[in-house]
């Protein structure tokens, strides 16, 4: 994925201070493995030197919300029809899924791989989206035309919340960025998939659902057929 | 003793390998890592049905040969971990704490946006803390 230079200027200094912040500055480094074989207790001179705790598992909505926009945006002056953005989106989550399936894998107390289709698809709706979004999906569904429809729905995804889309997208959801995410989740758990976002409407509601479909490939359809 | 640590990928390339003794010849080192990989999986692929469940990630002493002994641990994404030490009696919980450790270095160095994923990891702060878990280990008994 081709992204500009503005962009990855911003991201490289924040994952540069974060470096610096975690090792110090290269002089400190040596100090700070001497401590290391003190003991148990470490008593630290100043609060600056202890170690970072684990801190808050969030980062606030504002922040994320101003930052997802941003990124629509970026990607829409850049392309020239609505299929083209929904794929970048898709893109730009499909890296974050394959990071979150790797931390969320060693986290998880258990030291368990899941090879089970079931398996996979509760890990995603609960486990990826309590991490993501501070609450389980709201639902899993099977499909009933194919075999190999799996649909999850949320009555308003996060992404969406602060984003209306024109009369003039058509059919466009923001939900392609969380589509990419489960993508990433999947493919990188090795249950390659084709996933997307669709606005379902309700009867009674405002504002339709959002509903991912996921798609799996044959191969993991008859993976699963061989393991019984 | 720690002689080595690789970690490789999906379709068994090497992402990460480091030798910590001078005397060994990298060459060698590449060559026993990439046997072990057979030895991976076919310990995947035919799970033993009595004992080990099918799911664990820490795979354990997966063969000992004349002076080395090479354990292994797979992650979810289908990623090895592969552990070269020397014939000596290692404590199990010494090497599951081990790769619990690298594991969360690993996790670290993915998560960073500038890592393509199936390519080497070049990142500085992933090569020290890993030679700080090897230096630490065997020395401390108690988490």
């Amino acid at each position: 994925m081709a992204v500009g230079g503005h962009f990855m200027e911003k991201l490289k200094q924040k994952w540069n201070a974060q470096e610096d912040e975690k090792w110090g500055p290269n002089i400190e480094r040596k100090e700070r493995r001497d401590m290391i074989g003190v003991g148990r207790t470490k008593q630290y001179a100043n609060a600056l030197e202890k170690s970072l705790g684990k801190g808050k598992q969030e980062v606030s909505l504002n922040a994320f919300a101003f930052l997802f926009s941003e990124l629509v945006q970026y990607n829409q002056t850049r392309v020239d029809n609505i299929a083209e953005l929904e794929r970048r989106l898709e893109d730009a989550g499909y890296g974050v899924g394959l990071r979150v399936l790797e931390l969320l894998c060693h986290r998880e107390k258990g030291n368990r791989r899941e090879t089970r289709l079931l398996g996979i698809l509760s890990f995603v709706h609960s486990t990826v989206w309590k991490s993501l979004f501070g609450k389980v999906a709201d639902s899993l569904e099977k499909g009933t035309e194919h075999e190999d429809e799996y649909m999850i729905s949320e009555r308003e995804l996060l992404v969406n919340r602060f984003i209306s889309v024109p009369k003039d997208m058509g059919n466009f959801n923001c939900g392609a960025f969380v589509a990419g995410i489960v993508k990433g989740v999947l493919d990188g758990a090795g249950f390659p998939a084709v996933v997307s976002a669709h606005f379902v409407p309700v009867e009674g509601q405002p504002r339709p659902r959002t509903t991912i479909l996921i798609k799996f490939s044959e191969e993991v359809l008859q993976r699963e057929a061989r393991l019984g | 003793m720690i002689i080595c640590v690789a970690v490789v990928g999906l379709q068994n390339n090497p992402l990460y390998i480091q030798s910590f003794t001078d005397g060994d010849d990298a060459l060698k080192l590449h060559y026993i890592v990439h046997c072990s990989l057979d030895v991976i999986d076919e310990r995947v692929n035919n799970p033993k049905k009595i004992g080990s469940t099918l799911n664990e990630t820490y795979l354990g002493l997966l063969y000992p040969s004349e002076n080395y002994k090479v354990y292994g641990y797979l992650t979810n994404t289908k990623v090895k971990f592969i552990l070269v030490t020397t014939d000596e009696d290692l404590k199990d919980a010494d090497v599951r704490s081990f790769f619990r450790q690298f594991h969360a270095a690993y996790v670290d160095a993915v998560s960073n946006p500038f890592h393509v994923p199936g390519k080497r990891i070049t990142s500085r702060a992933f090569a020290e803390r890993v030679s700080t878990i090897v230096r630490s280990f065997g020395t401390s008994t108690t988490i």
